[in-house]
Formats: C-alpha cells, structure tokens, sequence
C-alpha cells in the first residue's frame, strides 16, 4: 500500500521510466529501497529529495553500488536513489586541468576519456569499472598511491550538493586554490551520503606521468625488523615512491604467487627519474626478491589489486562471508597490522588478504571464511588496532553482521558535533538514516 | 600575588589576568591596546578589550570559558600578519594572544610528522629539521613571523603550493578550544581518515570563527634531492601568461611558477633585494623544478624552450643555491617593496582558471586606467592565484576609496571568470560584502549553519567572514532598483 503510494508520487514528479518497484524483497547487504529511481538531472534528485523531505519519507542514495556492504543498519528505505543514470562529462577545461563531472560517471569512464589528453584524477579506487565517481567522494576511498596524491580532500576542488530540503548550493569553485568562506567541500567528503547528495563534481587533474614502474620485494624470511629498516632507509633517502604498499602473504600470493610479505613500490616520472629509483633499491641492501614490472605490466598488476576487495553488486553465491576493513594508524605501524592480520588468519581459519601504506597509515583487510570466525577476527584486529592508537571501520558485511558488530567502532570524543552537523543539515534524517558513525 | 600588580577597577580584566596567572600575561592599557587595533589589514582599526598571553591550553580553556560565561567577546590572534582582517577586534574583543604557546612538541621523522603549539613560526619548522632532510611545505611569504595556528585559521598558501597544495593538504590533526571552553581533539597522531565529518577540513581555513586551535600536527615533508629555478624576461604581458599555460600542458608540474609585471619589478628593484632585474621588461616568470635530481635536466630543457618559443628576452638558470635564493628573496618582500614605490597600497588576492590569465590582466589595466591608480601584479602564476596590489597615496583626498574600489573591481573579474575572491588571504572583514560575488544566500546560509554548529552565541570573532544581513537586504534593493532603471 504505501509502496504503492510513494510509486505514484515519484511518478508525478519525474518519467515514469525512471521509478521502479525493487523486485526482490531481500538483499544481504542491506541498503534497499521499495521504490528505486533513476534521476536524470539535478532538478530531478532535488524534486525526489523535497518530496522525501516533506513526506517522511527516508532515501538511500546508491552510485555503482560497489560500497552497498559499507555502513547502515536498516535492510530498505522507502526510496533508493540510484546516481547510475546521471552521468557524463560535464566540462573538460584541459590548459587549466579541471574537470566537472556528474556524480554517476564511473571512474572507468572518467580516466579513460582524460587519458586521450595525458591527464587523469589522481586516485586509485578499487573496481574502477563499476565504483562512480560520486560514491568515491562520498566514501572518501583511496589506496595505494595516495602517498604520492593524496586522497579525495586533495583532489575536489568543487562540487554542487542537493540538501535534503531540495536546495542547490555549490561549494568550492573550478579553480584550484581558494578559501572563500569555509571549505564546505570537506564536509561532504567521507560523509556517506549523509548530509547531500552530490550533483556535480569539480576535480584538479594531473599530467599522466611519462613513465612508471613497479618494484616489487617479497622477503622471504618474513621478518618484519628486516622489513622495517629498508622501509625507513628508503623513506629518509630522495627517493619518491607514489605507493610503499606492504602486501600480507595471503595477498601476495593471490596478486603475484609469491606467499612472502611484498612491498609494492610505485615510481611515476620522467623516464630517467624513474630508472635512477628502481637502481637505487636494486643497490640498497636486502634480501628481498626482486622484480620490476614497467609501465604497461604496472597497468596490469593494478588492474587485478584493483578487485581483490568484495564488491557490493555481486551477490554472494556460497555460504561463505565476505568482509573488509578499512584501518587507520600512525604509517609504520602498518607494519604491525599486516602482521597482526596474517596471524589471524590461521588463528581463525580465514582467508585473510591485507596490505597497508607505509607512507600513509591506511591498510585495507579483507576476510572471508565462516561468518561466526569472520567477527571473531574483526573483533580482536579491532582490539589490537586500538590499542595501538588507530582504528577499524568495517567497508563491507552483510547487514546482519553489521547489526551485531558495530561497522565505525568507538565513536569520537566530539561526536556531538557531528550529531549537530547532522541535524542542523538534515534533520528529518531523510538521506542514509543510520548509515554512518553512531547511528547518524 | 603578582596579580594585585593589574590596577583595573574592571572586574573581568582582574579575573582574566588572574586565570593567566602574571600581570605581564594580560594588557589593558590604551597605550598598550594600540598596537592590537589592527593585523595586516590596516583600514579598520578598533580597540580590544584586552589582550591576554596564556602558555598553555588549559588557560586558553579557561579564558574561553571565561568569555563564554560573561557575554564577553574574544577573538585569537597569531603573529597578526593577516591580511584581511581577521583578527581585528571589531567588537572591542578580549584577544587571546598565541604567541607564548610557540614550543615544537614532537618530531617524528620516521612517520613523517610533527606537532607544534599554535604560535610556532611556520619558517622555524623547516629551520629545525632542514639538517635531517626534511621540511614544512606550505610556505606563505610571511612565513618568517607568521605562527602556525595563524595559517591554519587562513589555510594560508604560499609559492610552493602549486606542486604540494596548501595547508590543508598538510594538517593531520588538531587540537581546538571550542567557544564554549571545552577541548577536543581531532586526528590524533596524526591518523588519517578518522571515521566522522571532516573536522578537521572544516576548521583550516575557518578564519578563527569555530574555535581556537591550540595544538597542531602537521605533515612534513623529505627535502627534495634536487631543485632548480628558472628566470625569464618577457617583453610581452601575454607571452608570459602564454609561457605558463604552455609549461603546465607539458605535463610538467612546477613546485613553483610566479609571476611579476614591469610596476612590481620597479618595487622589488627599488627595495632591499634587488636582482637586477631589467627595468623594461613587461613581465617575468621565476619557475622551479624539483624532485629526483636524473630527471630535472630534461624538464629544465623543456621550460627553456616554452619560454624561446614565447619569445623570451632572455631565459636564465639559477647558477647556484645563492643565487636562487636571491630570486626568491626579492619575489617573496614582493608586497612590502611596494613601500617604495608608493606612500600606500592594497593587496587584492583573487583567482582565476589560469587560461584566462591574459584576459583578466587585461582587465585589471583598464580597472587601472579607469581610476589612475598603477596597479602591480606579483602572484602565483601556476595556479591562477593573482595578488593585484593597487598603489595609491592616501593623503589625497578620495584616493583611499578608489583604492578599495579599484580592488573590489578586481575582484568582481575573478568571479566574472569563474575564479574566487580570495585564494589565501581570508575573507576576514575585508571581503565580507565580496563574498556575494560568488556565493547566494543559499550559500551563504550553508555556511552559518556550520558556524552555528559551533558557535552558537557568536562570541568568538564575530563579523568575519559573511555579509551582514542588513548590509545583504542593501545590496539586494540596490540592484534591484539597478535592474528596474
Ligand atoms: C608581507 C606578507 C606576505 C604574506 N604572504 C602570504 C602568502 O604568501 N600566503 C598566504 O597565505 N598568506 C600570506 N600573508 C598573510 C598572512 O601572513 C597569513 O594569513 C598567515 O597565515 C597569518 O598568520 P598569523 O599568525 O599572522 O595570524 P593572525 O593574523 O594573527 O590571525 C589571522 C586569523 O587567524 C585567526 N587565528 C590566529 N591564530 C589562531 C589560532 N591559534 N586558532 C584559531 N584562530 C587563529 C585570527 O583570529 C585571525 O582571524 C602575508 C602577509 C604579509 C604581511
């Protein structure tokens, strides 16, 4: 009856074509909608929003649907607002290297049409085919290279957000240095979709480096002091690696049949640059194996890194559980948490894969095996990651489990002032209803 | 007992130099208060209440309370270098002093970071730990009396952002005295991507209108293995500008690329720095390079060509660090050589999209001509960031005005464009009604809720940043009636 409803409501207000009845009653991972519509301009999502807005009506908002496992406890909203259609190139200014987008462009889609003018949006997400451009910002997700680049804070120069009571505000501007009034930009940033929808993005390009390689160290004796010292030689020597990934040998194994640990280090730059790096760890003392993968067979060993995490849009076939972690801590800590994660996984009967940026203090754990081992080992990583000052936000669970074992851990000190920001911004908790830290 | 020594009948002043504990922590005297009537923007100038030097964040806590709980309006202020107004106290403001909190707390060099006290010099950073390899990006001019927590409150900028971005990119965490006198803590050692809002996005660049920041960490970066700097003389404005748009379509990615015109050549030549820098060129271009020494030649090559086939006078690579460092000295006294050349001036500080560079010089010269003011041009050519510096002597009767007017026009063009009304100096008081240029009310609103969400009573350095609703409802019948005409 109500589905009915919100059926001919969203009818009125946008083609008919473009609102569906979800057919399937159920989904693993949560985050549904009785109702999903496909806006196709921002006039749409702001009709959709005003309607929701003033109904009682709650929306989730979905781009590719990679990150449909990420946070949230409900199993449907009334609406699901899916950014799938609303896509494409909105402005390509190349002297000036900025490009404005519409929020469902996927990142696919995106670098290849900048690769055909040597630019590209300096980012390195995972399932780059099906992750839009849109749910990257909203999840503030990056990976490897973010030691050379930066992640999504250093990219997003502008944006146009849809609040939830249908108003349009753009924040920012198509320039890359500006600090009129507050940078709202951050705000929205990592925000899960819970404070606007974003509409329109504005990011600063760069060049495509003329040249790239991979080094890649797998230590076979395993022995982490041996690990960490070369690491730190080579970060406190000119060197500029734009990843210094440390792989678990579960993750080794799967990306290069090596079951070693794995530093995976990036060079990008002229090509003269690049060789005098990869020489420098060839002279530097280890006893690592070596091999160096040079530009296409970089893209290559990319590509795959690129989908070892689950994705949101497959279901689940077999009973095993998925999971991944997103984990935090001061850089070369890192070194612990990959350890830690590898002892989990025969402590838990698991398949755990992890790797971590020595650069950058992020690790990204994925775990899959029986659900009841899955949680155990989240729970006691948890608890060793925040013993050591960092923290564990869980990036993919079925919504069952995320009921049981909080997705965002502790939360902050100053929680209120997100509760504040929250309310003050969408106070009828109309977009992503309990999707982010403390029920927000 | 020292405090018997503060001779107020002011009760607030008694109890405040009481909470900081030392008479020679507090002043209150007119003749002292002069000197804090103003920062680096001259033209509005109003007294504070006091000024109060705490030494650490529980007296920064306390003194906030303090306000909080009296009604009494306060402000922070840093080394007052600002350039927009920021920390003028417009509603006779207790002005809570950092300059005392100025102690570097830790280095980290292993995992790259460091945290300072609010009022650590940005230049003093990189001196402490340039012997190891390391260094502070973000480099304002100023950067050689600015504090720390001063460019945080401004997301100040400076010439080597256009390859390391800007002191955003470079914070990690913050320690802040909310108005109410509560302490939070954001981005503990230096973690990144702490689950929750971007606080700590929200609070760089806030103009010290969400809180007082009294702990810092901020990323530091490993000394690049090789620079160099280029030095380029155009006869042309627009080969110039042409030359920088080239340089950047090359793939290349300067850490700096300024600029100068022929008015603020005369300045920097006639000052304490000068190069020798021909005085009838029209433009010049200082670019560096850095990074992994092999491959700096070819990029070095590359830029000398741009410049050749732009029609350079002459093109010149810095010979040694002596030299380079003589390049960058003159450019960065760029704004205060203006001294020399003019009794005053005004530093406008807009931004375009750097391909409309040619058009908006244009566009400031005929604003020049409109009002027979010289208007020089020293700024980040790299990413669009212009600092028109409007040279005028206010002894003339009305000159002030066309002087403010003249910069506002500029400003008005880097909007028409689709650029910013400021790229680092703040808003402050200076660019309040300007903010209309480029945001509506809308947007404008979005960003008072942020601000109410910490600063619900509005004591802390009100009357920054945003129009004044009365001043907006103005502004709008003003053009109203334009319209109707
Ligand atoms: C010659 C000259 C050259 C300059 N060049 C540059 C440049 O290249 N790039 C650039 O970006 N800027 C430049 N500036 C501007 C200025 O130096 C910067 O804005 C600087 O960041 C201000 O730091 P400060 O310590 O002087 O802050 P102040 O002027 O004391 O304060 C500025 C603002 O910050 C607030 N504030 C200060 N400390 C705190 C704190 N701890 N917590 C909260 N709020 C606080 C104040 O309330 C005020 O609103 C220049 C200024 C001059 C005079």
């Amino acid at each position: 009856m109500i589905v009915a409803d919100i059926l001919t409501d969203l009818k009125s207000l946008i083609p008919e074509g473009q609102v569906k009845e979800e057919e399937r009653q159920n989904h693993s991972l949560g985050n549904r909608g009785q109702v999903t519509v496909y806006p196709k301009s921002e006039a749409e999502i702001a009709s959709i929003l005003k309607y929701a807005n003033e109904n009682g009506k709650n929306i989730s908002v979905m781009g590719g649907g990679t990150k449909r496992g990420y946070g949230g406890l409900v199993e449907t909203a009334d609406i699901l607002l899916s950014l799938s259609d609303y896509k494409g190139i909105i402005e390509h200014t190349v002297g000036d290297m900025t490009l404005t987008v519409r929020p469902g462009t996927t990142f696919k889609e995106i670098q290849d049409y900048l690769a055909e003018h040597d630019q590209k949006v300096s980012l390195d997400p995972a399932w780059p085919e099906y992750a839009t451009i849109g749910g990257i910002i909203a999840a503030n997700e990056s990976g490897p290279k973010r030691l050379g680049y930066g992640s999504a804070r250093d990219v997003v120069i502008g944006m146009k957000v849809v609040y939830p009571n249908g108003t349009i505000i753009r924040t920012g501007a198509k320039v890359v240095k500006n600090v009129a009034g507050y940078d709202m930009n951050k705000l929205f940033i990592g925000s899960m979709g819970t404070l606007g929808v974003v509409s329109e993005v504005t990011v600063k390009l760069r060049p495509v480096p003329k040249h790239e390689s991979l080094v890649l160290l797998s230590f076979p004796k395993g022995n982490m002091e041996e690990i960490r010292s070369f690491v730190i030689d080579l970060l406190d020597a000119p060197m500029e690696p734009t990843s210094l990934e440390l792989l678990s040998p579960a993750l080794s194994n799967r990306l290069i049949n090596r079951a070693h640990y794995t530093l995976a280090i990036s060079f990008e730059d002229v090509e003269k640059s690049v060789h005098y790096q990869e020489n420098f760890i060839n002279n530097s003392e280890h006893n690592a194996e070596v091999s160096i993968l040079r530009q296409k067979e970089t893209q290559a060993f990319w590509d795959e890194f690129y989908t070892i995490r689950p994705n949101g849009t497959e279901l689940i076939t077999n009973n095993e559980t998925e999971a991944a972690l997103k984990i935090g801590i001061v850089n070369l800590d890192v070194l612990k948490v990959i350890k830690e994660a590898h002892v989990l996984q025969d402590a838990n009967n698991l398949v755990i894969q992890a790797h971590g940026g020595l650069g950058h203090g992020l690790c990204q754990v994925i775990l899959k095996g029986a659900s009841d081992d899955v949680v155990a080992a989240i729970k006691q990583l948890r608890y060793f990651v925040v013993q050591l000052g960092g923290y564990v936000t869980i990036t993919h669970l079925p919504l069952s489990l995320r009921q049981q074992i909080d997705v965002w851990g502790e939360q902050p000190s100053y929680f209120f002032l997100l509760k504040q920001m929250k309310s003050k911004i969408d106070p009828n908790n109309v977009l992503n209803h309990k999707r982010f830290v403390g029920g927000i | 007992m020292a405090v018997k020594k503060v001779k107020t009948k002011d009760k607030h002043i008694k109890n405040l130099a009481r909470i900081v504990e030392s008479p020679r922590s507090i002043l209150y005297h007119e003749e002292d208060l002069i000197s804090y009537d103003c920062d680096g923007f001259t033209l509005h100038r109003h007294l504070p209440k006091a000024v109060v030097f705490p030494k650490d964040t529980e007296q920064v806590a306390k003194l906030v309370k303090y306000c909080d709980d009296n009604e009494l309006p306060f402000l922070a202020r840093g080394a007052g270098t600002g350039l927009s107004g920021g920390a003028v106290p417009l509603n006779g403001e207790v002005i809570i002093s950092l300059v005392r909190m100025k102690r570097l707390l830790q280095v980290d060099l292993e995992n790259r970071y460091a945290v300072v006290e609010p009022g650590f010099i940005n230049l003093k950073l990189t001196n402490s730990i340039s012997d190891k390899g390391y260094y502070y990006a973000p480099d304002p001019s100023s950067q050689s009396c600015c504090t720390i927590g001063g460019n945080v409150a401004e997301n100040a900028g400076g010439a080597h952002c256009l390859k390391y971005g800007v002191t955003t990119n470079h914070i990690l965490g913050l320690e802040v005295v909310l108005p109410n006198g509560e302490i939070i803590e954001i981005g503990k050692d230096g973690v990144p991507d702490r689950p929750g809002y971007d606080l700590l996005g929200i609070l760089t660049g806030s103009e010290g209108t969400l809180g007082i920041v009294t702990k810092i960490t901020v990323r530091i970066l490993k000394t690049p293995e090789a620079k160099q700097t280029v030095l380029a003389y155009f006869d042309e404005v627009t080969d110039g500008s042409q030359a920088v748009s080239d340089i950047i379509s090359k793939g290349i990615v300067p850490a700096a690329l300024e600029m100068m015109d022929k008015t603020a050549i005369e300045a920097v030549e006639s000052a304490s720095f000068p190069v020798g820098h021909p005085r009838d060129i029209e433009a010049l271009l200082l670019i560096e390079v850095d990074g992994i020494s092999a491959g700096i030649g070819e990029q070095i090559e590359q830029i000398m060509e741009v410049c050749n086939n732009r029609n350079v006078r002459e093109v010149k690579v810095a010979q040694d660090e002596e030299e380079r460092g003589r390049w960058w000295a003159n450019r960065k006294t760029g704004f205060g050589a203006m001294g020399t050349i003019s009794p005053d001036y005004l530093v406008q500080d807009g931004v375009i999209p750097r391909s409309k560079l040619p058009e908006v010089l244009n566009r400031i010269n005929q604003i020049s001509d409109k009002y027979g003011l010289r208007i020089a041009n020293i700024f980040h050519a790299g990413d669009g960031n212009l600092h028109p510096l409007v040279l005028f002597d206010a002894r003339n009767p009305g000159e002030t005005e066309s002087a403010l007017k003249a910069g506002t026009e500029c400003l008005q063009v880097c909007a028409d464009v689709g650029g910013s009304i400021t790229g680092e100096h703040g808003v402050g008081i200076e660019k309040k009604e300007e903010m209309r240029f480029v945001f509506s009310d809308d947007e404008i609103m979005a960003q008072t809720d942020v601000r109410e969400v910490f600063n619900q009573k509005s004591l802390l350095n009100a009357g920054k940043l945003f129009p004044t609703p009365g001043r907006c409802v103005e502004v709008k019948i003003e053009t109203k009636e334009a319209a109707s005409v």
